[in-house]
């Protein structure tokens, strides 16, 4: 839900502010950057919710991609901020996925280190 | 005595459940239970705070802690209380020990080292209060190893530091550089939340 809710906003943010004709760059590094700090500042409500560090993250991480795909997209095609929303909520979709795979691959318990 | 420190969580005494005490206490329970239920002899709980943890102690059980924050033990007072062992809780900078050398069985950290000041250093405090063979048991966050965690890890260390924890220590490493053996990690989220079980070689 947190992927969803973070990836959702990153991404109606950066097709509300990145335009066509873009530098596709500069879109890219501006929208990651605003998608993180989306994420970011949902970590402090959503982690009383959930806990700091199971949302802080995914919530960063859904931000990030997002923001990076949604902004990128924005420079080449005029997206409304509908598909920038729904586009984004994927994107927090696949981070979640992603998440819950590299979780499963890295949990559980070392002997000796 | 670490004034600033002292200092930081006198301050976010008050308002300290409000983000420790919801999801997070819920989710873990079952693993620091687990790992609690191995206290025997003497213990030392670090950072007591306000008493979040003690809910998931083994019954009646003996127990000595310690915290740099009055105000903390202030509202930790009445879980203290409710304890069907006794705990006594005392303010105590963990890199100014007053035991004794080899004064404890057992240490227990529960989200300690991501706010100690200088972990090596309180890691080699533990050390030093520990019998030989003695056990050490920790309930810590971590920093990552991985890409992109470790950058938004440190990136937001830069804002979490004045409030309260670093995100990114590398208690592992500290752990092995304090001279303890590690016996058992066990990853519970990402390579982040994680219990560590070490000795005090003799």
């Amino acid at each position: 839900m947190v992927c969803l809710v973070v990836g959702s906003i990153a991404g109606w943010l950066s097709s509300l502010i990145v335009g066509i004709g873009w530098n596709m760059i500069f879109a890219m590094i501006l929208a990651m950057l605003l998608g993180m700090i989306v994420g970011g500042l949902l970590f402090f409500p959503l982690g009383m919710l959930f806990g700091a560090m199971e949302v802080m993250l995914p919530a960063m991480l859904s931000g990030m991609v997002s923001g990076m795909l949604v902004g990128m997209w924005s420079t080449m095609e005029s997206l409304t901020q509908l598909l920038g929303l729904g586009y984004g909520a994927v994107c927090g979709m696949g981070c979640l996925i992603s998440i819950w795979v590299i979780n499963n691959q890295l949990r559980g318990i070392q002997s000796n280190g | 005595m670490d004034n600033l420190t002292k200092t930081k969580w006198d301050k976010a005494a008050p308002t300290f459940e409000i983000m420790a005490g919801g999801g997070a206490e819920k989710r873990w329970k079952p693993f620091k239970e687990e790992l609690f239920s191995h206290m025997s002899g003497r213990v030392l709980f670090l950072a007591l705070g306000t008493g979040l943890d003690i809910p998931t102690f083994p019954k009646n059980k003996e127990i000595t802690a310690i915290d740099i924050s009055p105000k903390m033990l202030e509202v930790a007072q009445s879980r203290i209380n409710a304890y069907s062992g006794s705990i006594k809780a005392e303010v105590m900078d963990v890199h100014e020990l007053t035991y004794e050398d080899n004064s404890f069985d057992q240490v227990f950290t529960s989200c300690t080292f991501c706010s100690v000041p200088n972990p090596l250093n309180g890691l080699r405090s533990l050390r030093r209060v520990l019998k030989p063979d003695g056990q050490l048991f920790m309930f810590e966050h971590t920093g990552s190893r991985y890409y992109p965690f470790k950058i938004m890890m440190d990136l937001m260390t830069q804002i979490t530091r004045k409030m309260g924890p670093d995100m990114n220590r590398n208690t592992v490493k500290n752990v092995e550089e304090a001279g303890f053996e590690i016996n058992e990690i066990n990853h519970l989220f990402l390579d982040v939340v994680k219990t560590i079980k070490a000795t005090n070689p003799a």
